[in-house]
């Protein structure tokens, strides 16, 4: 057996030494203590070798299904477990749909199928669509780009879709903008942000996925400034203009932001990124566009919280109504980080303190900060991105709306996701922690006719119908008026453990919630989705609110997400509380506290469709009675169609 | 007597840093060759058919995880469109009717793992975009479940085997991309 300890003097495993001229007395110990290490080093490396070959169970996977065929004949059907995808504590809406039972799928027909389309968010006419991208207004339209896959309902190929719009929310669909027909981005043309530089002329940066699969940045500007539908788009012939910097990996690079100024005159862009579990923000200088300066540090990172995809970097105002430009700075002035969190499949926001000089970032919270704080929405709602709206001054947020059903429910129906109706963005003055979103003021140019229920008593422990014809295409902005005393006299509870998510939905009654509304509903309350506030009160006589969206009861289909949605939502003395929901089919999108929270969710019922959709106001509370003062408004469709005579 | 006690402290320290290294978290970060299969297998919630799969690969002795991810998908296309070809080939024979629907659900079902799932999934781990392929491959689980769930009042389940396999096996490589995020 060869000599493997190096360090031993050269000598054979039986311990015989072949050192020559030592005192012959000296020679036995050194004789035993070599034999001795020797044979622990020997031992030791046999272990490594050993650990390394550890018995495996070799079954032949094609073997085994042959072999057990015969005696499978009479077996009864095993319930496989519907796979968990993601994290334990924010699993994706599509993991795990809970209360799925043991039925068997749902046989969606084509009736349905067809009603689940919507008639005033924005989706393209078929097939799949995810990331907003680089969306701007320009010569008198709001233009919107978009992640799309022109072959199929599910994620591929994807290149960038168009459209235009006067008002956001009456879209006119436009040819593809870019495809992948550069080496630089023939694995895909994926999201980037657009920028309007002094003159008026516009910049977009986006991620190309490279022949090889890395993720570069790459520049491209419309073929013809003078066209204002901005139809179509070169790419700059020396692309890409970024590569992954040392230290970060191929697949981590992607999402550039818009470009702010620096005090130096320089633009300035982030690009999302991760270091190990690390979710961070590098940070790049140009000039031009073309060449860059990689700042030593990070915009910021947050460890734990792992890749940050769509990172968004924003300046608002602690005291004006209107939004603010992007390169805005100065006295009275916060700063918005965004990412969407790869890990969780949400977006996060965190308000804090920018610093101009050396392009970094702190939270005003660390314990909210971004990843581990506030979302901008509890439901279904990712790659979040927002835009300056020069004509109109103010913050436009967009954001991705995926399906929740059966991915062979979307291709029965041959499309896949919509995109949440644009939002304006404020900073939460009364509360100072939050960002408020509300629907763009153009959706209710959408309003045909209305209904008010002023005063609407509710007991504790009851349902109300609301009359109003169609129940599909609605607007809803409700109002609720709690008994003071009810809340006083009501006792605190030490349990202040309540959760929307893991709560027993609107079900579960407590003794100051849940209440509110039940929308996509049918007569017999067969299927329901209700949106309400849960209000608890603790052993300290403090009272906390929650906004949820329970969609435990969606409907009879057992292929579609049954999760409970949402989150405590702060609510200020002497404000009564208020929801606003705007129901479009398959999507809910529901504002508490003018915005402050808020859910979007997809439902997908099969009875409580078309004409049979109906809206109740509902009280489960045991000890609370409710007063409720609500507006509705059927909704006209926004004839979302291609643009005619191109 | 010196000599001694140094040479011995020499060996005592060549063995310590050997016992530092036998801790399999240490060959982990090192994974090589077979052994980044079984670490990674070891995140997957069927360890004995990741390992077995994957093996069946000579690709897998080298590889690193988003390698073995395109080795997993490539085991469970295969695997689902023999499936397939068994469901088309029972629905030519078979006579009775609920059997015949529930078969022909779950042609539905696997077209659609074939045709959309595990593309989706190769593409995302292809092109560096992870989380679409984790979705991909835990689609396709779910199909293989709707599937099973179509014969739960059935007396026979023929397809049984093959269809566990498809859903384990889609388990297996949503795990796996999934270390890729």
């Amino acid at each position: 057996m060869a000599d493997i300890n190096p360090l031993l003097p050269v000598s054979s495993s039986d311990g015989s030494s072949n050192l020559t001229g030592q005192a012959t007395c000296r020679r036995p110990i050194k004789v035993v203590v070599s034999i001795f290490f020797g044979l622990l080093t020997v031992g030791l490396f046999a272990a490594l070798l050993i650990r390394n070959n550890g018995p495996v169970d070799y079954v032949d996977v094609h073997e085994n299904e042959r072999g057990s065929l015969a005696s499978t004949a009479f077996e009864k059907a095993e319930n496989l477990k519907p796979v968990s995808r993601g994290p334990a504590a924010g699993v994706s809406e599509k993991s795990n749909w809970a209360f799925g039972g043991d039925l068997p799928d749902y046989p969606w027909n084509n009736s349905m199928l067809s009603w689940q389309r919507t008639a005033f968010h924005f989706q393209p006419e078929k097939n799949w669509m995810n990331d907003p991208n680089g969306p701007l207004f320009y010569k008198g339209w709001y233009h919107f780009f978009y992640q799309y896959n022109p072959n199929a309902p599910v994620w591929g190929d994807i290149v960038w879709g168009h459209a235009v719009s006067k008002d956001l929310i009456h879209w006119l669909h436009l040819p593809l903008a870019m495809v992948a027909d550069q080496w630089y981005d023939k694995n895909g043309v994926w999201t980037g942000s657009a920028t309007i530089l002094h003159d008026g002329k516009i910049v977009m940066l986006y991620t190309g996925s490279t022949t090889e699969g890395v993720q570069v940045q790459n520049l491209a500007y419309p073929a013809d400034q003078y066209d204002p539908l901005l139809v179509h788009w070169v790419k700059y012939p020396r692309n890409p203009v970024l590569v992954p910097p040392p230290g970060i990996g191929p697949n981590d690079f992607r999402d550039p932001t818009t470009a702010w100024l620096t005090s130096e005159g320089k633009w300035r862009i982030t690009i999302g990124s991760k270091i190990n579990k690390t979710g961070i923000a590098l940070v790049y200088d140009t000039k031009d566009f073309i060449n860059y300066e990689m700042l030593d540090g990070l915009l910021h990172a947050v460890p734990g919280t792992g890749m940050w995809e769509c990172v968004d970097f924003f300046p608002v105002s602690e005291t004006e109504n209107n939004g603010l430009e992007t390169s805005i700075n100065g006295h009275g002035i916060k700063h918005v980080v965004k990412a969407s969190l790869d890990d969780d499949r949400h977006d996060y926001y965190a308000i804090g303190t920018y610093n101009d000089r050396n392009g970094t970032w702190i939270p005003d919270r660390p314990n909210i900060d971004v990843g581990i704080g506030l979302r901008y929405d509890y439901g279904i709602y990712y790659a979040a991105k927002t835009f300056y709206d020069q004509n109109k001054k103010r913050r436009v947020l967009w954001g991705w709306i995926g399906e929740s059903d059966s991915e062979a429910a979307d291709v029965k129906k041959g499309w896949a996701s919509v995109q949440s109706i644009p939002r304006t963005i404020l900073f939460d003055k009364k509360t100072g922690t939050h960002l408020l979103q509300w629907p763009v003021e153009e959706i209710d140019s959408l309003r045909l006719k209305g209904k008010e229920f002023n005063q609407v008593r509710i007991q504790a422990g009851s349902v109300v119908p609301l009359d109003i014809d169609s129940a599909t295409q609605l607007d809803i902005i409700a109002e609720f008026k709690i008994d003071s005393d009810a809340l006083d006299k009501a006792t605190g509870s030490s349990d202040a453990s309540f959760d929307c998510v893991t709560s027993g939905g609107a079900a579960e009654r407590g003794a100051l919630g849940p209440f509110g509304l039940l929308v996509l509903a049918d007569e017999r309350l067969s299927e329901q989705t209700p949106v309400y506030f849960y209000m608890t009160k603790g052993s300290d006589g403090n009272l906390k609110t929650f906004f949820c969206n329970d969609q435990s009861r969606s409907s009879k289909a057992s292929d579609v997400d049954k999760h409970i949605y949402g989150s405590l939502v702060p609510v200020l003395r002497g404000e009564n509380l208020s929801i606003r929901i705007l129901v479009d089919h398959s999507i809910i999108e529901s504002f508490g506290q003018g915005g402050r929270t808020v859910i979007t969710s997809r439902v997908y019922p099969t009875k409580a469709i078309h004409g049979a959709a109906k809206v109740f106001l509902f009280n489960n509370a045991t000890e609370l009675n409710v007063t409720a003062s609500l507006k509705t408004w059927q909704m006209n469709s926004a004839f979302i169609q291609p643009y005619p005579n191109l | 007597m010196n000599n001694t006690i140094s040479f011995a402290l020499l060996h005592l320290a060549f063995c310590f840093t050997l016992v530092s290294f036998t801790p399999i978290s240490a060959l982990e970060l090192h994974g090589t060759g077979a052994n980044m299969v079984e670490t990674t297998c070891q995140k997957t919630p069927f360890y004995n058919l990741c390992v077995s799969a994957l093996k069946s690969d000579p690709r897998s002795s080298g590889a690193n995880v988003a390698g073995l991810a395109q080795i997993g998908t490539d085991k469970l296309k295969a695997k689902a469109t023999a499936t397939l070809r068994q469901i088309t080939a029972l629905l030519k024979v078979a006579k009775d009717p609920k059997l015949k629907m529930a078969l022909r659900d779950c042609a539905d079902y696997y077209n659609a793992i074939v045709k959309y799932d595990i593309p989706v999934a190769v593409e995302a781990v292809t092109k560096g975009d992870p989380k679409f392929g984790v979705e991909g491959a835990t689609d396709a689980a779910n199909e293989a479940d709707a599937c099973g769930r179509g014969f739960k009042n059935e007396p026979k389940f023929p397809i049984y085997a093959s269809n566990k396999v498809v859903h384990d096996l889609s388990a297996v490589v949503a795990s796996i991309v999934q270390l890729l995020l």
